[in-house]
């Protein structure tokens, strides 16, 4: 019973801290925006502003909402999004949803395959560094990782496409489907191998590198020492003790990371002229395209703060020492009450 | 004598290559274990206590080599036994604990799991035989209420009932050789005291052999049979523990006596030994310790003293017990109770 009710004040307590955080992440995002120099009423009316006369802009300014104080318009933006209604997009003049609906799936999709091919992988080598340290193996794989680390993404993208859709013909170059093929999931795959490659090849070793050297640093802790002494071999001290440990660490930094990926579909999206919101939000913040900005902002943020949020519960289910302080008062109550 | 020796060491000498050099943590030891029974090793700290144990257990770095020598478990030789055969002797044959129980215990695995871990390695056994003896463990070192603190993490225990679990764990698959490396250094002296106890209570109970290596005679005195003394990677003086308490010949044997609180020795309060250990990368060609000496020879900077032999079971190597040196009483011993 006691344990229920802690549960449902622990979500609603993560609940009111995930809408606090979107709530002052907008407010930041709201007034930084408008600081940036520049026309939001150019990427509406296009050229057309400047032969507008002042009453005209003064005009098309109040009809986009653009005239009042900038808190009356924040609150105004805020209490429409709580009926789902994000504003319209300034450059493509239907409303902001719209444009964002079709193009964050095909994100969706690359960012997350090739965030769990990158941790997967960055996790399997790690392993198999750290239990062959400093061998030939460990060393050549430490190399030739760093090497593929530093080759500039967009520069391996192009390689990529030369080699394989040009040369070979084996993969198309971009898109995210041929024309008439959205539902063909093999067509959506093969559009997939290049972006997820530059993707998970510019991101692996730093991940896979960071997880090795976390793996060590656990080997040389003294609870090693013990668990040699019981006859372990170094599998199952890496397996049964070291991996446990560095666990919420993983986790963290899995977490952490949702930005440093998903910011990585950016690039990719642009190398392979692949539909995603990684383009949009460049181009939304370069036209002032104020509500687009908002929206694309809010999403990355969300999937932040709910990963980081997921990445910490877990973190309280493996590492009972999180949890600790709470373990402990609750003994005391129970004690005083028995 | 020596056949019944469960681990002997001959002439064993451990070094580290290190980026300075080479340092020689140990040279030329020549100790041995009989079953049951309680070896002592002291010395301050940085001559070579831990390097030598760990050396049984081939736990060193892989910068460490055996220079010279060789290690007898049971008879047999092990000195250039591989991994494999290690981890067969690991845990079943030699076991260890370690100084500091609040790091030697993996922090979020229970304890319980991490002593059955142990057992099911070396036994044939199933998971629910193998709680029963890891409860049967816990009881043997003094955790009450076993079975409810099974389950529990190693931050719900104090200091001291850590290292009696880190015990369990080294207990757990029937060792024949324990080492306790300064088990109660960084605990209270009242906790130390009873883990002691505990240590000589497990020797009685099972037989077990074990290497206690302190700094501190003090503790030594309480629960050893036989004294090693070490200095600078070497074994200076041996003998009962009788022998070494009461009838010290090394002058270092006396310098640590004189360390103690002068309520439990007899003769004059010598302090602590002026000056510091030597560094092993280039130790001195003589006595290391003669730099150390009040009592110093002319021939002790040159020349490396023997071994000594004064009973049976008591050695020293000091010039000083050549029949050419002058006669200096030892001006310090424990006090006879
Ligand atoms: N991994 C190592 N590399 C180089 N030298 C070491 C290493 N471990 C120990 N030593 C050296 O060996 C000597 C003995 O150390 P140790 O056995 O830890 O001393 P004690 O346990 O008696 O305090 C010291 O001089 C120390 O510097
Ligand atoms: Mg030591």
């Amino acid at each position: 019973m006691q344990r229920k009710t802690r549960v449902i004040q622990k979500i609603l307590k993560k609940v009111a801290g995930f809408v606090i955080a979107m709530v002052c992440l907008s407010i930041i995002v709201f007034y930084f925006s408008r600081l940036a120099p520049g026309d939001p009423l150019q990427s509406f009316y296009g050229d057309a502003v400047e032969s507008m006369s002042t009453q005209e802009l003064l005009a098309a300014k109040e009809r986009l909402g653009l005239d009042d104080p900038i808190h009356i318009q924040y609150a105004k933006w805020i209490s429409n999004t709580f009926h789902g209604d994000f504003g319209m997009s300034l450059k493509y003049k239907i409303p902001a949803m719209e444009v964002v609906s079709p193009l964050i799936g095909n994100t969706l999709i690359l960012g997350g395959i090739s965030y769990l091919v990158v941790f997967f992988l960055a996790i399997f080598l790690a392993i198999c560094c750290a239990l062959n340290e400093d061998s030939l193996f460990d060393r050549i794989i430490c190399k030739v990782g760093t090497a593929a680390y530093y080759i500039p993404t967009f520069w391996l993208g192009v390689v990529l496409v030369l080699v394989f859709s040009i040369n070979l013909n084996w993969l198309p170059s971009s898109g995210a489907y041929d024309f008439g093929k959205s539902g063909d999931v093999l067509n959506r795959l093969q559009h997939l191998v290049l972006p997820l490659a530059v993707m998970v090849l510019s991101h692996l070793w730093y991940y896979a590198y960071m997880f090795r050297n976390k793996l060590l640093d656990e080997f040389r802790r003294d609870y090693i020492l013990l668990a040699k002494t019981k006859g372990l071999a170094k599998v199952e001290i890496i397996f049964k003790h070291c991996l446990r440990n560095i666990a919420p660490t993983i986790i963290s930094i899995m977490a952490i990371s949702t930005t440093h990926i998903v910011s990585g579909t950016y690039i990719a999206e642009a190398v392979f002229n692949y539909p995603g919101i990684g383009a949009l939000s460049v181009e939304s913040a370069k036209y002032h395209d104020y509500n687009l900005l908002l929206l694309l902002v809010l999403i990355t943020g969300a999937l932040v703060i709910i990963s980081s949020m997921i990445a910490q519960s877990i973190n309280e289910v493996i590492d009972p020492r999180m949890k600790e302080l709470e373990a402990v008062t609750w003994r005391k109550r129970t004690k005083t009450s028995s | 004598m020596i056949n019944k020796a469960i681990l002997q060491l001959k002439n064993l000498s451990i070094s580290f290559d290190t980026p300075n050099g080479e340092v020689e943590a140990v040279r030329n030891v020549n100790l041995s274990l009989q079953k049951g029974e309680i070896l002592a090793i002291v010395g301050e700290s940085g001559c070579g206590k831990t390097v030598l144990s760990q050396s049984v257990l081939k736990l060193l770095p892989k910068t460490s080599n055996i220079k010279n020598g060789q290690i007898f478990v049971e008879g047999e030789d092990i000195t250039h036994y591989k991994e494999k055969k290690m981890r067969n002797l690991r845990g079943s044959v030699l076991s260890m604990v370690f100084q500091d129980p609040m790091t030697t215990l993996n922090p979020t695995i229970p304890i319980g799991k991490q002593i059955t871990e142990s057992i099911l390695k070396h036994k044939r056994v199933s998971r629910e035989e193998a709680k029963e003896r890891a409860i049967e463990m816990l009881e043997l070192v003094g955790i009450d209420d076993p079975i409810y603190r099974f389950n529990l993490q190693p931050h719900f225990f104090s200091g001291g009932m850590r290292q009696r679990c880190v015990l369990a764990i080294a207990l757990a698959s029937d060792p024949k050789i324990l080492f306790a490396d300064e088990p109660t250094t960084s605990l209270d002296v009242t906790v130390q005291a009873k883990i002691l106890d505990l240590l000589l209570d497990i020797r009685d109970k099972t037989g077990i052999s074990i290497v206690f290596i302190s700094h501190d005679l003090g503790v030594v005195a309480r629960i050893a049979d036989k004294v090693a003394v070490m200095y600078a990677g070497k074994v200076v003086e041996m003998g009962t523990a009788e022998e070494v308490f009461y009838d010290p010949c090394h002058p270092y044997t006396w310098g640590l006596l004189g360390a103690l609180p002068s309520s439990t020795i007899e003769g004059e309060n010598l302090k602590s030994i002026q000056g510091m250990p030597p560094v092993m990368l280039d130790p001195p060609p003589g006595d290391a310790f003669a730099v150390r000496n009040e009592y110093a020879l002319k021939i002790d900077y040159a020349e490396m003293p023997p071994m000594f032999q004064i009973t049976q079971t008591h050695f020293a190597a000091t010039w000083l017990l050549d029949e050419r040196a002058p006669i200096v009483k030892p001006p310090i011993s424990l006090k006879r109770r």
